[in-house]
């Protein structure tokens, strides 16, 4: 099984180099490339000197695109796993192997690193975010019927049939719930792992708290229009 | 003719004409100007034909002429803003495929001149 673990990166030239290290050290047989997505620091100069290839995207298109970015890569190049994993540190390479083996045994096709699911490593979100979280999880699994509590995790894998329905049909902005219940419509089985999650080591989180207020918005409206569309078809992918 | 007449078709009649020369200058695509001018036809018809207008007011059930003349404008502003904002979108789209394009032809780009040993900077 060939793996791409796909770093989104922007503005993380601090962050990089650790988190490149690390994925290196623990999880040596797996390939790395970062999206960069427009940054205006160092973080492209920061993954050439880890000798990482970098996708450079020219201007800032927001996770979702960059990811997808990501996506188009793996496929051109035969990949049959891609590993969403975040520059800032919060997701820990040593996972991997988990994270890895829903998919590596056919059970899924898309696996989720989940900090709510039994043996994850206790996790603390404030109280509004926990509520937002809730109301997702409880929206993910009516859609899909299959219990999801963390749709917000950006730290997954996702073979190659996922990949080509996300070639065209994509969630732009929030790749999260609205991702998660697309793809379970498709027909894909999606599975959640437990993984512990880290503290950032650097830089903001991406939830600010304008954010906070337009991400439920645009993640509940993109999750309810999704239902209003024709379920995509599959294209290919092992079951 | 009233004043307002004059007015109407003074100020429509410069605005045609600022609309032709922005199409002109290749500013201003021929597709949009033609939603501006559709726009100055129907200023210049609720402007002259009052009768008209009167008619349909009383057809339409409103006491105010007036009254049916902005609504029917905010209608129709408000259908050139969707116009608009579904042209965005596809724009959106469209810069966003063909950044992602750019980013993968590039690290290829990358990878081709690292393989042929040049650094592509070498003038060729």
């Amino acid at each position: 099984m060939r793996v791409l673990v796909v770093v989104p990166a922007f503005n993380e030239e601090e962050s990089l180099p650790a988190i490149l290290a690390e994925i290196r050290a623990r999880a040596p047989g797996v390939d790395v490339v970062v999206v960069d997505d427009g940054s205006s620091d160092g973080t492209q100069a920061a993954a050439r000197a880890a000798g990482v290839p970098v996708l450079a995207l020219p201007v800032n298109l927001g996770v979702g695109a960059a990811l997808q970015t990501g996506f188009l890569y793996a496929l051109e190049e035969g990949y049959d796993v891609a590993v969403q994993l975040d520059a800032d540190g919060q997701h820990d390479p040593a996972d991997l192997p988990v994270l890895l083996e829903p998919l590596a045994a056919g059970r899924a096709n898309l696996s989720i690193g989940s900090r709510y699911v039994e043996g994850s490593s206790l996790y603390h979100a404030p109280f509004l975010r926990r509520v937002g979280m809730m109301l997702f999880s409880a929206l993910a699994t009516a859609v899909t019927g299959r219990p999801l509590k963390d749709t917000t995790s950006g730290y997954r894998a996702y073979d190659r049939g996922v990949m080509a329905l996300c070639r065209t049909e994509f969630p732009q902005d929030f790749p999260d719930a609205p991702l998660l219940i697309q793809v379970a419509r498709a027909g894909f089985v999606l599975e959640e792992v437990p993984v512990s999650m880290r503290p950032r080591t650097r830089g903001q989180s991406f939830y600010t708290w304008t954010r906070s207020l337009y991400y439920p918005y645009k993640t509940l409206l993109a999750s309810l229009v999704l239902l209003l569309r024709r379920p995509p078809r599959r294209i290919g992918g092992a079951s | 003719m009233t004043r307002a007449q004059v007015l109407a078709a003074l100020l429509t009649v410069a605005l045609a004409i600022g609309v032709v020369e922005l199409v002109r200058r290749r500013r201003l695509s021929e597709e949009y100007s033609l939603l501006a001018l559709v726009a100055m036809a129907g200023v210049l018809i609720v402007a002259f034909w009052t009768r008209g207008v009167t008619m349909f007011t009383h057809w339409f059930g409103a006491l105010y002429e007036t009254s049916v003349i902005f609504f029917f404008g905010l209608v129709f502003v408000m259908m050139a803003l969707v116009f608009y904002a579904v042209k965005l979108t596809r724009l959106t789209q469209e810069v966003r495929r063909l950044a992602q394009e750019s980013a993968l032809l590039r690290l290829r780009l990358e990878r081709a001149e690292r393989r042929d040993g040049t650094d592509g900077e070498d003038g060729r």
